[in-house]
């Protein structure tokens, strides 16, 4: 084994894992549903961003436009209330869905690969406002207040009756994402990717392409977006533009900042995270005068994503391992290589 | 180790969401299974959930929405309000002997995921029986689809507008006691037509769904008498600069319908009067923004002459209005009683005396909530409960009730702001437009419906001239 | 000329460059260059600081293209050819300053230079060919003293373990033509021997380019040495007919006694 950007512990995957598995068994309905299947699918989303940060060190916001492109591709393909209404089967549309959206991210790759830093942000924050635009004004494909009730897979039955069918899917999806993504990093493209993360003239001069990479690693960030926008209409049960306007853009990097960029599990404890208390601080907010209410519980929010981003660049996953005193290794941000200004003159 | 010290972080969050998802339970409001339904129903408690927006576009509204329905529970059900800001719920409500308890001042955006995701923390956690709410369109089709999934709970709209919530989706447990956004246009096409003389005229409006609907109930009018629309100019979502679309507006036509909602309304009236000169008022409509309080302060004085139309009526002088305002302003205050003429505020207040007389109806008892959904079907507001004109539902539990034509005037309070002068009351405009709208037509969007003539709808020729004050 | 260099004369020229200048906005870095360098030779590029001879290595490696003139590799005209065409016909170059991939294994490191000239840069999964490809590398490792190293993130070793591993990096993909930009720069006594005696033992076949400042190693390495300045190739010639060069003196040595 070879230390890189974090590695698996099986155990502690098996017993997370193995928990979430109970999870049906000890919570409600509710909580199964609108926290942990919520959490579950947010993460996939989260983890496509902190795959480009963690490894590519491209921070993209076009990952809602992406999973927004699935997630209407695939609504408008089975029977629904609004939209086009293909009548496809789930299935099969689900595959369409993430085949037009990966081909969609391809697209925005060729485009965006050749930026860096804050035009790089800023371009692919374009395609997700352009996503967003397209899907409010073409009503025939977001329909009149969205596509409603969309058919499902089997599989994953009624998620309003019965969320346990759909969790233990999203789950499943969860797990092989992680996986897939941890196995991607130490394959060949993967550790390439690291490599033009942190040197891409060297990249260059070993005999890479480097923008050919970019792209690609772009298109598969696309891919697990593309997963997270289908299961993000099976969760909802609808999807309108309202789904993935600015503020979801900004949401899912929150969650991702808040996980930590530079971990993929950073993803998933970063939506979970999100999801409690997004749900709970409605309840939990402090009424200060006329300032604070109910009804301020962003402002929570906002409070306790300054505090993680101060106290650790490396969000919660970072926090704890620096909590721990075992900074350094791991989180944080992808290694710099020490320089020292070259002696300017001959040491005869 | 390293997993073992992330095993144990994940751990603790989990934790901390095993105390928050368990702790419901406990509350008895949780789990939302069908189970423990009827016990809780028989119980001497009805949990009722508040659902409007506190961001994004509508969130300003949340307070006076809050005021609208907590008023209601003030009037009818003996509730004292718990401060003078609506959102911190009253004290005392009692229907029927029964406590009303309201479990939560739920908040979205404006967007139909938040908006069902707070309707299944109120519904699924905080366990409430019946839901009031949403504010807005997209919203609202939202919850009447999950409505229809929950056949044992009971919801009645707030304000949202959209006309497929209740045309389309037909959910029996959702209940709407307001006019839709193409009602609200009802009158106007016959006005335009028949007093104004409009033979031809264009349409302007930004391009989402609820200027589709605001802008179909003035087509489907003003075709049907013989009216034609030459021009249809949509505006993307969140324009700033109308002007490219000001300039197409064509010349040879005799009036303009004017969709634009919101600041974008402000910009639009500013540029149009900078482009050419002054706004011909008297050859424009607008729909029910153009007497939003906002919109009168900023720009007011250049829409003098305008007409619009709505459900409410600002300058009513009947004694129920007076009273509903007085009341309003009794529980909190001068700005929000303000507001009580703002369709936001008395959309919320019709749904909270809908749902009292409901439960009177069914003497508070929800155990089994068909039959208070049957009494809710059969509800009829009138007087004191619907002060701007009476209200009952049809078939689609969709309210038919008046509108009113209204005309921007000049100041006549002395505050320097445009005022409001009502002078038609349509009677009666049910959702179909006589038959047009149907479950089947395509909804509206930038081309539908389409302009034809055809048998009018029935209050064409039977509105009635109003004056209000002096 | 040189009698040291005929050997070298004898064999055919692997780079020609042929008028070769760049500027950046207003300023020449590089002007008019001709250079010839043969297949096996040991070439050391001398000149003070400025004097273009990173800009000539760039333009060399293909980091960017000149503005005027030619580049030919191998006997192609790679003047339009990117880096990694040049870097994947047999050329590999180090950094004055270390760029290496910080955040990974020197393992790593190695694995991906020997991965880049070959094939399969997109594969999402790992087959034998890694294998390979990894014993190469950490045979590498061994061999520039980084061998109980291997598991190290590449960022916590010293400034000497990375110019160490600058040159493996550069040596791994087995290229025909080695371009090292300062290999010695930072390095301490003892170290600099070491690196003199690792590039005296290279595989003579391999054709070496070398910019040193520091003439202990920079003249026993090189059997021909081309002296820049400002921008322009001045002077020619054997390691003993620069030492004994006048302007060479002036410009340079003679400044460091």
């Amino acid at each position: 084994m070879t230390a890189s950007v974090g590695r698996t512990s099986w155990p502690a995957l098996g017993v997370v894992v193995a928990a979430a598995a109970l999870a049906p068994l000890v919570f409600t309905d509710f909580f199964v549903s609108v926290i942990l299947t919520k959490s579950l699918w947010l993460g996939v989303a989260a983890a496509s961003l902190i795959f480009l940060s963690a490894y590519g060190g491209m921070v993209s916001l076009a990952q809602v436009g992406i999973y927004g492109v699935a997630g209407m591709t695939f609504a408008n393909l089975v029977v629904a209330d609004g939209g086009a209404a293909a009548a496809w089967s789930p299935w099969i549309a689900t595959i369409a869905a993430i085949v037009v959206a990966v081909a969609v991210g391809l697209f925005f790759g060729v485009i965006a690969a050749r930026s860096v830093g804050i035009y790089f942000l800023m371009i692919t924050l374009a395609f997700s406002v352009l996503v967003y635009y397209f899907f409010s004004q073409v009503t025939q494909l977001s329909g009149f207040g969205g596509v409603n009730n969309p058919d499902l897979p089997s599989l994953v039955g009624q998620p309003g009756q019965d969320p346990a069918p759909l969790y233990y899917t999203t789950l499943v999806v969860a797990v092989l994402v992680f996986l897939g993504l941890r196995y991607v990093s130490r394959a060949p493209f993967g550790l390439a990717l690291q490599g033009l993360r942190d040197e891409p003239a060297r990249m260059r001069a070993l005999g890479f392409n480097v923008t050919r990479h970019r792209i690609l690693a772009f298109t598969l960030a696309a891919f697990i977006a593309a997963v997270a926008g289908v299961l993000s209409v099976w969760y909802n049960g609808r999807i309108a533009p309202g789904s993935i306007n600015l503020a979801q853009t900004i949401d899912i990097l929150i969650i991702a900042v808040i996980g930590g960029l530079y971990r993929l599990e950073g993803a998933w404890v970063g939506a979970l995270t999100y999801a409690l208390l997004d749900n709970y601080s409605r309840e939990w907010t402090p009424t200060v005068g006329d300032v604070l209410g109910a009804e301020r519980f962003n402002t929570i929010l906002g409070v306790v994503f300054l505090i993680i981003v101060l106290l650790s660049p490396g969000g919660l996953v970072g926090l704890w391992e620096r909590v721990r005193g075992l900074g350094g290794r791991g989180p944080g941000p992808p290694g710099e290589v020490a320089r020292e200004p070259a002696p300017a003159e001959a040491a005869k | 180790m390293k997993g073992i010290r992330l095993l144990a972080l994940i751990g603790a969050v989990l934790a901390l969401g095993l105390v928050a998802g368990c702790g419901d339970d406990d509350d008895g409001g949780g789990g939302g299974g069908g189970g423990d339904q009827a016990a809780e129903g028989g119980g001497d408690t009805i949990k009722v959930g508040f659902l409007s927006d506190c961001e994004g576009a509508f969130g300003s509204f949340f307070e006076p929405t809050a005021s609208g329905f907590n008023q209601a529970l003030i009037d009818k059900a003996g509730a004292k309000p718990a401060s003078k800001k609506p959102s911190e719920g009253v004290t005392g409500a009692t229907v029927a002997g029964k406590q009303i308890q309201i479990v939560g001042y739920g908040c979205s955006d404006g967007t139909a995921d938040k908006a069902i995701e707070e309707t299944r923390r109120l519904v699924e956690q905080e366990g409430a029986d019946i839901l009031v709410g949403p504010l807005s369109g997209d919203e609202g089709i939202a919850v009447a689809n999950y409505a229809k999934d929950h056949p044992d709970k009971t919801f009645i709209n707030g304000i949202a507008g959209a006309q497929d919530a209740t045309l389309k989706v037909q959910a029996p447990n959702f209940f709407r006691y307001h006019p839709d956004g193409a009602q609200w246009s009802a009158g106007l096409g016959d006005y335009a037509y028949n007093e104004l003389g409009w033979k031809r005229a264009a349409i302007i409006g930004d391009d989402y769904s609820f200027p589709y609907t605001s802008l179909a109930g003035f087509v489907a009018e003003y075709c049907a008498i013989g009216g034609k629309i030459t021009k249809r100019i949509w505006a993307p979502l969140g324009e700033k600069d109308y002007s490219s679309y000001i300039s197409q507006i064509p010349d040879d036509v005799d009036g303009l319908y004017v969709g634009i909602g919101g600041s974008g309304l402000i910009n639009f009236v500013k540029q149009y009067k900078q482009q050419r000169g002054e706004v011909d008022t008297d050859r424009m409509m607008g729909n029910v923004f153009w007497d939003d309080p906002l919109v009168l302060k900023e720009v007011g004085n250049d829409l003098v002459g305008g007409t619009t139309s709505a459900m409410t009526a600002a300058d009513s002088d009947d004694p129920d209005v007076t009273a509903y305002i007085d009341r309003l302003r009794k529980s909190y205050g001068k700005e929000l009683a303000g507001l009580g003429p703002s369709v936001f505020t008395y959309g919320y207040y019709t749904a909270g005396q809908a749902l009292i007389k409901g439960l009177e109806a069914v003497n508070g008892d929800i155990s089994d909530q068909k039959k208070l959904q049957a009494a809710l079907a059969k509800v009829r507001l009138s007087g004191d409960e619907a002060p701007y004109g009476d209200v009952r539902l049809d078939e689609n539990h969709q309210a038919i009730s008046d509108v009113f034509l209204k005309r921007i005037v000049k100041d006549k309070t002395g505050d320097g702001v445009a005022d409001v002068a009502t002078f038609r009351r349509i009677p009666e405009v049910n959702q179909t437009f006589g038959g047009f709208f149907t479950a089947e037509a395509p909804p509206p969007d930038r081309n539908n419906p389409t302009c034809e003539k055809r048998q009018p709808p029935p209050w064409v020729g039977k509105a009635e001239e109003v004056s209000f004050g002096t | 000329m040189a009698t040291a260099a005929t050997s070298a004369e004898r064999a055919e020229p692997i780079l020609h460059l042929r008028g070769i200048g760049r500027r950046f906005g207003g300023v020449v870095a590089v002007s008019d260059v001709d250079l010839t360098v043969r297949a096996g030779e040991r070439r050391a590029i001398l000149g003070p600081n400025g004097a273009g001879k990173t800009t000539l290595f760039n333009l060399i490696s293909g980091e960017y293209p000149p503005s005027t003139g030619t580049v030919e590799l191998f006997g192609r005209d790679v003047t339009a050819a990117p880096a990694r065409t040049r870097a994947r016909m047999g050329l590999s170059r180090t950094f004055q300053t270390s760029r290496l991939f910080g955040g990974l294994s020197v393992e790593d490191n190695l694995y991906l230079a020997v991965l880049g000239v070959g094939d399969g840069h997109l594969r999402l999964v790992k087959t034998g060919a890694d294998g390979e490809l990894r014993d190469k590398a950490r045979a590498m490792a061994e061999d520039v003293g980084l061998g109980d190293r291997l598991d190290v993130m590449v960022s916590e070793l010293s400034h000497g373990e990375q110019r160490q591993l600058e040159v493996g990096m550069a040596r791994v993909a087995q290229p025909k033509l080695m371009m090292l930009d300062e290999p010695a720069a930072g390095l301490s006594r003892a170290e600099r021997v070491t690196l003199t005696e690792t590039l005296l033992a290279l595989d003579p076949s391999v054709t070496l380019i070398l910019i040193e400042h520091d003439m202990d190693v920079a003249l026993r390495v090189a059997e021909w040495v081309t002296m820049m300045h400002d921008g322009r190739v001045i002077v020619e010639g054997t390691p003993a007919e620069i030492r004994a060069n006048e302007t060479v003196h002036a410009l340079y040595l003679g400044s460091h006694g």
